[in-house]
């Protein structure tokens, strides 16, 4: 190593710059130096990665994680998977459940007869009734949570409120977080009851948390100059929150939003399996109740239908809030490159 | 009666660092002033406290009869980095510029006075963006953008425009239609007008007065005709002249 060193000086005083021979040893030295510190640092990581792995092994214990029992469980896995086929689509409006039109066939009937659809939907019945039901309870859940994420996530900016006051704000949307949705909907049972309401409002708490958060943090990432030079036109405060804060962080904000909504629209279906009403209702008595998993698969495959859709949705109407992007080169196209993927399965299929 | 009066300001800045040191001058109404010196001199310090963003330690700046205590919306500045917002029309940019005539929910629902939407109109027609007033800021290029600047400025109906460096992150073309934009929409106005440039050639073209400042102090005041290359290397590399081709280092 020392040698490869050495070799490199002589290369150094064709230059005629006279002291390259002087550096030779400082380079001995840095190099020296260099590879120590690579060796430290490969010593460290091969540690941490031990560590990783202990930690790991002593987890998977503690909960009983058993590969034998796994693999002697297995075949029985994949035969109750099978269990699953043919999706029984026989409750998809209540025209096929009345008629008993099965499988897949019954999803054609119903499309070909769009008054049975709306009949599912004024009578909440049926999956395309539970799913209206679980959408409404995601779209709702954001638009009810918007108008306080805004307020609090804004308060909760240091940029805002000065700094030990903003932590009021911002201790309160950590506090929401850290209850998930689910116990959120425990919670507001005695208020609303175990249904499609109290879900929306478990959905709309679990928004200020999580969307609030996003809001703040997108407040500490703007440039100082536009609230600057907006202050310079003897704005008052407001103002200056208005239109030099929130004037640049526009668009996020509604990228954001959407986003969260995509969650949502999974929240509520995950709060129908605790018996919260919608799709994801259908699916827990379907799999605990009656055993029917024909009809359990059906009902996943439409959940899989929502929430792609939207997403899909989602991910159009935030590459449209983006228009002319290329020529501004702001730090905010990164977020722009999730709509770029969706833009893409956009034009692959489109319902 | 000066339009703009400054008395002895000193700015140190915690322990020792003096960026301005008794600076004293008047400007007369309609004067354009161009404030010159190498980066550090104390340039951007005598701008921030002639706008009031930042408080001098020592000294006094008279706009209008009036001290200049914190920020005034009659005296309107125009950033290097003009500063606009990019999400929002050149139109809606320039009434920012009434911001502190207009209530909180009236400007947040662009219900700006009549009289108010009249002057950004006129102050984007003097900075020639009349037909781009509907185009979004943030799709402008950098020397329109920083005319939108100079339109916000303008609708502040200032009795003082600041201009921070407002060219240095233009290119030369750009820079000299911003510069002349400026310039008319100021003698149009009969507008007194501080602007800091580090360009000599710039600045030689489009001031009245210029004033040269070196480590804190003032050390040239007078017209264009004063201003010969050794006046200049005199703001720049020190009096009795270093040789303005000596590089640090080696």
């Amino acid at each position: 190593m020392s040698g490869d060193a050495s070799g490199e000086s002589p290369t150094g005083d064709v230059g005629g710059d006279g002291n390259a021979p002087a550096d030779a040893p400082i380079i001995d030295e840095t190099l020296r130096r260099i590879e120590r510190a690579q060796r430290v640092r490969r010593l460290l990581m091969g540690v941490g990665l031990l560590i990783l792995g202990g930690v790991t092994a002593a987890g998977l214990t503690f909960i009983g994680f058993n590969l034998a029992d796994l693999t002697r469980t297995f075949p029985n896995f994949l035969s109750s998977l099978w269990d699953f086929m043919p999706p029984d689509f026989v409750d998809f409006t209540t025209y096929t459940s009345e008629n008993d039109i099965r499988g897949p066939r019954a999803v054609y009937e119903s499309l070909v007869r769009p008054g049975t659809l709306v009949e599912s939907l004024a009578e909440q019945e049926g999956l395309v009734g539970l799913s209206v039901i679980t959408i409404a309870i995601g779209f709702c859940g954001t638009v009810l949570g918007f108008p306080f994420a805004l307020t609090f996530g804004v308060l909760g900016s240091e940029r805002v409120v000065p700094f030990p006051f903003n932590f009021v704000f911002r201790g309160t949307m950590s506090t929401i977080r850290a209850i998930p949705a689910l116990v959120w909907v425990l919670i507001y049972i005695p208020l609303a009851g175990l249904g499609p309401v109290g879900a929306l409002l478990a959905v709309a708490t679990d928004t200020v948390g999580n969307l609030g958060r996003l809001f703040t943090d997108e407040l500490e990432e703007i440039d100082d100059g536009p609230i600057e030079a907006i202050g310079s036109t003897g704005a008052s405060d407001p103002q200056r929150v208005v239109f030099g804060m929130l004037s640049q962080v526009f668009t996020s904000f509604i990228a954001w939003t959407l986003y969260i909504f995509e969650i949502n629209v999974r929240i509520a279906v995950s709060l129908g399996v605790v018996g919260a009403g919608g799709i994801g209702m259908y699916i827990q008595q379907r799999f605990f109740g009656f055993l029917e998993f024909g009809k359990g698969m059906a009902a996943i495959i439409m959940v899989i239908a929502i929430v792609l859709s939207v997403e899909m949705v989602s991910s159009r109407l935030r590459a449209r809030l983006r228009p002319s992007e290329h020529e501004s080169k702001g730090f905010l196209d990164a977020l722009g490159e999730l709509s770029d993927s969706d833009k893409w399965l956009g034009t692959r299929s489109k319902e | 009666m000066p339009a703009v009066s400054v008395q002895d300001l000193t700015k140190t800045y915690g322990e020792g660092a003096t960026a301005l040191e008794d600076v004293s001058f008047e400007i007369e109404k309609g004067e354009f002033v161009v404030v010159l010196g190498p980066s550090g001199a104390g340039k951007s310090t005598l701008l921030r406290i002639l706008n009031g963003l930042t408080t001098p330690t020592d000294g006094s700046v008279v706009v209008s009869d009036e001290e200049v205590r914190g920020r005034r919306s009659d005296v309107a500045m125009v950033f290097q980095l003009h500063y606009v917002i990019e999400s929002m029309s050149a139109y809606r940019n320039a009434l920012t510029g009434a911001l502190s005539r207009t209530g909180l929910l009236d400007s947040v629902l662009t219900w700006y006075d009549g009289d108010d939407k009249q002057t950004a109109l006129e102050a984007l027609d003097t900075v020639g963006l009349l037909d781009e007033a509907d185009q979004r800021a943030g799709s402008m290029s950098g020397g329109q953008q920083q005319r939108v600047g100079i339109a916000r400025a303008l609708v502040q109906n200032p009795a003082l425009l600041l201009a921070d460096e407002p060219v240095a992150s233009l290119d030369p073309k750009a820079a000299t239609e911003v510069m002349g934009y400026m310039r008319s929409a100021a003698k149009e106005r009969n507008l007194t007008t501080v602007a800091s440039l580090h360009q000599v050639n710039i600045a030689r073209e489009f001031g009245d007065r210029f004033i040269g400042i070196r480590d804190g102090e003032v050390v040239f005041d007078g017209d264009e005709d004063a201003l010969t290359m050794d006046a200049v290397d005199g703001i720049y590399y020190g009096e009795g002249g270093d040789d303005p081709m000596e590089v640090p280092g080696r």
